[in-house]
């Protein structure tokens, strides 16, 4: 559009947005590098220190601020994503290869998984544990909390499954099996390398979704604290600038991971790439 | 000699539309047969179906003496041609071909030498040596043609469905592959069932042709037959090469809304009546001339031409509006010189007619 | 040559249900574990909400006790009540927050790779943890926060603003900005959509800017807003993290309910909490999805 009085407020107010957006990251950041152990999470910053970081991983003299509860949570965590991405995908991925035919009932089922993921962790948690009581179940992250994960996860991955299959030729298949070769055969030579960038995605999301999962697991989990639980623990007593190091270091985790993912996709991408210029020729 | 695929009947709708409406059919094995069908007469449903893709509501598939009825399309023994090739992206040229051999369900090639030998022989076949290692993404229209030939003819189907083989190829090529593709036919001993909207194709691959028409066989026999006697109005419609007159029988002529024609040659039953003559069984002659015995003529207003080197084709219309088409060939006729909106006498052998009543 | 017509009758084959069953085997793993480990957990709730509860224990003798407690009493009533009014609150701030940042990226940005860096920029911070996100505004909104201290800097104001952590306002500031992005997306992907051809054509006809986007623009983004809206709506509806937070235990939730009343196992009364939150959700979206036709829209 050619309003460029608009355009321009309107550009402005997009810059301010971002600012918005990761203005409280930015602060966060900036606070982790308080002195320690006496700088608190406010300003102004007493002096620029690698404190806190060293804090969290117990290279520093006691103090009186404990350490945060990170160890045990971290590894029950990633454990627990990586449990829920392979079970989430592979569900994922057979419910939407089971949706490529037309079945009765499908609307229905569709919906039943789509709620997985519209049904907040508060009222699936509490379910659950009341579920867990009645039975005389224990709760346990590796029991409880993780069937609840995959509850979550399992709809992005059939989702993104969902949208891999419909851009799907299925014609490559037909020619599989006119070469004699089983459905079964088929979907593991040729089906599954050809939509392997959707299953890495849906793993990804599913292993994102997992690991930064806390309401669902607030519940579920028993005794033994996922790493969002260990952290939430220390909600309703002083805030201070460890836990802060401690988002840093996640966050940097978290873009460590993405980029990963952007490389594996990049791969991918420009193969199918190839493959299209093969359906146009 | 038993007939190498037999339908019975068929029967296959799609939704409102019956996309196969009883349709029957007896195919001789080791032949090319060409099966010409215009734009929604069904032609690939009816190889989808006959190769296991799709199911039908009634009717039976017998191939090679085997009842088809409930057996996976990989176990029916039929290859397939696609019209996109269908190739395998990820796999290269001897991947693709050598991939029906070591993985199907049936007797698969374990023997590494074996596979080798008859992926090499078949790629030599349809000339692609030097392009085994090569990714099928990166060869042309007319090379992945071959490949996806290979890829079926080495695994030795007893029947190969081809649906529109020719069709994303440019002109030239498409006239070198059709004789490529009858020599491998004939070489690998293979019935070919070959399936093309193009009526110059049709007639000119098959040793049997069959016109399919709305979901149901019009005519089979060979190329002579279907060009010079076709079985109804429709059949020679498909073949846009003759000029067709709707109307009715009265008495010894044919009454048409551009006129009278007298009755004479070939009459075949049909549902339809109409009157046929063919583009290149008709002189243009100034209109006043007289007419012998046996000849029949239609005044006509010239619209426009067509030159093509080797013919002319030259348009013409009725009163009541109906398109009329001369072809004349060059090496036998002089070049017509028509005035443009000039009447002329449209004039024909009375017995080069088809008639149908 | 005519088909030869058939004397005796063809027996119809029925078309053998093989593609159906193959698909029903292959999604009943999903919908089992959905059913086990979703239906009935919910189901299990809606249960509980009428079981006995006394001081420590729970029988599963019926009785509408606890829901009489929880709408005869000003604390719950009140808790629903701001439940109500946050999701409303945030959900505004939202869409007008978001909807002028969605409008840029969406419309006026041609070039798709900037629109694609725009906007994975905005999801960049969807990426870090939740909790660290919610957390990360005490350090910005307190007394002694990066917001006052830029305030008083600029010398906009010679005292700390109190009211900015530990209130209400806090808790919608937090949410809307942890939230808002799933605004943006929807909205700048319907925004994507509309023809460039269409506008230039209005401007053509000498339609102003407001016009255009009154009549034009705003329409044909209401299912991105629609869309956007649910995703907020279930998120904040189920939201006690943000909060316990940012409000200092001011701002009760019925997330918030849920959790204290399971903290001193008051299991009947969370269950009732949590079916009246289901309840408040199903209308919510129900409501949201006949706004706009999606299915016709997308």
């Amino acid at each position: 559009m050619n309003s460029g009085a608009v355009k321009f407020g309107l550009g402005v107010y997009t810059a301010l947005f971002l600012v918005f957006l990761y203005g409280p990251l930015v602060v966060l950041a900036i606070l982790s590098f308080q002195t320690g152990p006496e700088g608190g999470p406010q300003f102004p910053i007493i002096e620029w220190s690698l404190y806190w970081y060293k804090h969290l991983f117990g290279l520093t003299p006691p103090s009186r601020i404990a350490p945060l509860p990170i160890d045990d949570a971290l590894v029950r965590s990633m454990a627990l994503a990586v449990m829920t991405m392979i079970v989430s995908t592979v569900l994922g991925v057979v419910s939407a290869q089971a949706f490529r035919s037309h079945f009765k009932g499908s609307g229905l089922v569709f919906y039943l998984i789509v709620l997985g993921m519209m049904v907040p962790g508060v009222l699936v948690g509490l379910g659950m544990a009341l579920v867990a009581n009645t039975l005389g179940i224990d709760r346990h992250w590796w029991g409880t909390a993780f069937v609840l994960h995959v509850v979550y996860t399992f709809p992005f991955a059939f989702l993104v499954m969902l949208a891999i299959f419909n851009r799907f030729d299925p014609s490559v298949e037909e020619a599989a099996w006119s070469l004699g070769v089983s459905p079964i055969r088929t979907f593991r030579k040729i089906t599954f390398p050809l939509i392997f960038p959707g299953v890495l995605s849906a793993m990804l999301f599913a292993f994102t979704l997992s690991y930064d999962e806390f309401s669902r697991t607030l519940f579920a989990s028993g005794r033994d604290l996922t790493l969002p639980l260990a952290i939430y623990g220390t909600f309703s007593v002083e805030v201070h600038p460890n836990v802060f190091a401690f988002g840093v270091l996640t966050t940097l985790f978290s873009f460590a991971l993405l980029g990963t993912y952007a490389v594996l996709m990049g791969l991918s991408v420009r193969r199918a790439r190839r493959i299209a210029v093969q359906e146009d020729a | 000699m038993t007939p190498v695929l037999e339908l019975n009947n068929l029967v296959k709708t799609f939704g409102a539309s019956r996309a196969l409406d009883g349709l029957s059919l007896s195919l001789p094995d080791n032949s090319y047969i060409s099966l010409l069908g215009p734009s929604g007469s069904g032609k690939t449903t009816l190889l989808r179906v006959i190769a296991g893709f799709e199911r039908c509501e009634a009717g039976s598939i017998r191939f090679g003496g085997r009842s088809m009825q409930d057996v996976a399309p990989h176990r029916r023994g039929i290859g397939f041609v696609f019209q996109n090739f269908a190739l395998f992206p990820h796999l290269s040229v001897r991947d693709n071909v050598a991939f029906g051999l070591t993985n199907r369900e049936l007797a698969p090639v374990t023997n590494a030498g074996e596979i080798a030998d008859r992926v090499q022989a078949m790629i030599a076949l349809v000339g692609l040596t030097g392009l085994e290692d090569r990714a099928v993404t990166q060869i042309s229209g007319g090379q992945k043609q071959r490949v996806a030939l290979a890829r079926t003819l080495v695994t030795e189907p007893k029947m190969v469905l081809l649906d529109e083989p020719l069709g994303a190829l440019d002109a030239n090529l498409r006239a070198r592959m059709r004789n490529e593709l009858r020599e491998i036919r004939e070489r690998c001993g293979v019935a070919f069932l070959h399936v093309t909207g193009s009526e110059t194709e049709a007639l000119a691959m098959g040793d049997v042709v069959l016109v399919l028409d709305r979901g149901r066989i019009a005519q089979t026999g060979n190329s002579d037959s279907i060009y010079n006697r076709p079985a109804s109005s429709d059949v020679a419609r498909f073949l846009n090469c003759y000029n067709l007159f709707s109307g009715r029988i009265d008495g010894e002529s044919f009454v048409a809304p551009a006129g009278r024609l007298p009755l004479g040659g070939l009459r075949q039953t049909a549902a339809t009546p109409a009157y046929a003559i063919r583009h290149d069984r008709i002189a243009i002659r100034p209109t006043g001339t007289g007419l012998g015995g046996d000849e029949a003529a239609i005044e006509a207003q010239f619209l426009a031409e067509e030159y093509t080197g080797s013919a002319v084709y030259s348009f013409f219309t009725t009163e009541d509006g109906t398109l009329l088409e001369v072809e004349t060939h060059l090496s036998k006729d002089a070049r017509p010189v028509l005035e443009p909106q000039g009447r002329y006498a449209l004039v024909w052998n009375k017995e080069h007619a088809l008639v149908y009543a | 040559m005519h088909n030869p017509v058939l004397t005796e009758d063809v027996t119809v084959t029925e078309p053998v249900a093989k593609p159906s069953r193959m698909a029903f085997w292959l999604v009943l793993p999903g919908v089992v574990w959905m059913l086990l480990f979703l239906v009935l957990p919910i189901l299990m709730m809606v249960y509980v909400s009428f079981w006995t509860q006394t001081t420590f224990t729970i029988k599963p003798v019926l009785t509408l006790q606890s829901w009489i407690t929880f709408f005869s009493s000003d604390t719950y009533l009140g808790a629903l009540w701001t439940t109500v009014r946050i999701w409303l609150l945030v959900l505004v701030a939202t869409v007008v927050v978001g909807y002028p940042a969605a409008l840029f990226v969406g419309l006026f940005v041609k070039n798709k790779t900037l629109q694609t860096v725009l906007l994975v920029l905005c999801v960049i911070p969807f990426w870090t943890s939740f909790l660290i996100r919610v957390l990360a505004w005490r350090p910005m909104l307190g007394k002694e926060g990066a917001i006052n201290m830029i305030l008083m800097k600029l010398g906009i104001v010679t005292h700390p603003i109190e009211v900015l952590l530990f209130s209400e306002l806090s808790v919608i500031i937090g949410m809307t900005q942890i939230y808002c992005v799933f605004m943006v997306g929807p909205i700048a992907f319907m925004l994507g959509r509309i023809e460039p051809a269409i506008i230039e054509a209005a401007q053509d006809l000498g339609a102003g800017f407001w016009r255009i986007f009154r009549t034009i623009i705003l329409p044909m983004s209401m299912p991105g807003v629609v869309v956007g809206a649910i995703f907020v709506s279930v998120m904040v509806l189920g939201e006690f993290a943000t909060s316990a937070a940012l409000s200092g235990r001011k701002v009760n939730l019925l997330g918030n309910i849920i959790v204290t009343q399971v903290g001193s196992l008051k299991w009947a009364f969370a269950a009732v909490a949590g079916v009246v939150l289901t309840l408040l959700m199903g209308l919510v979206v129900a409501a949201l999805l006949r706004v706009v036709d999606l299915r016709k829209e997308l």
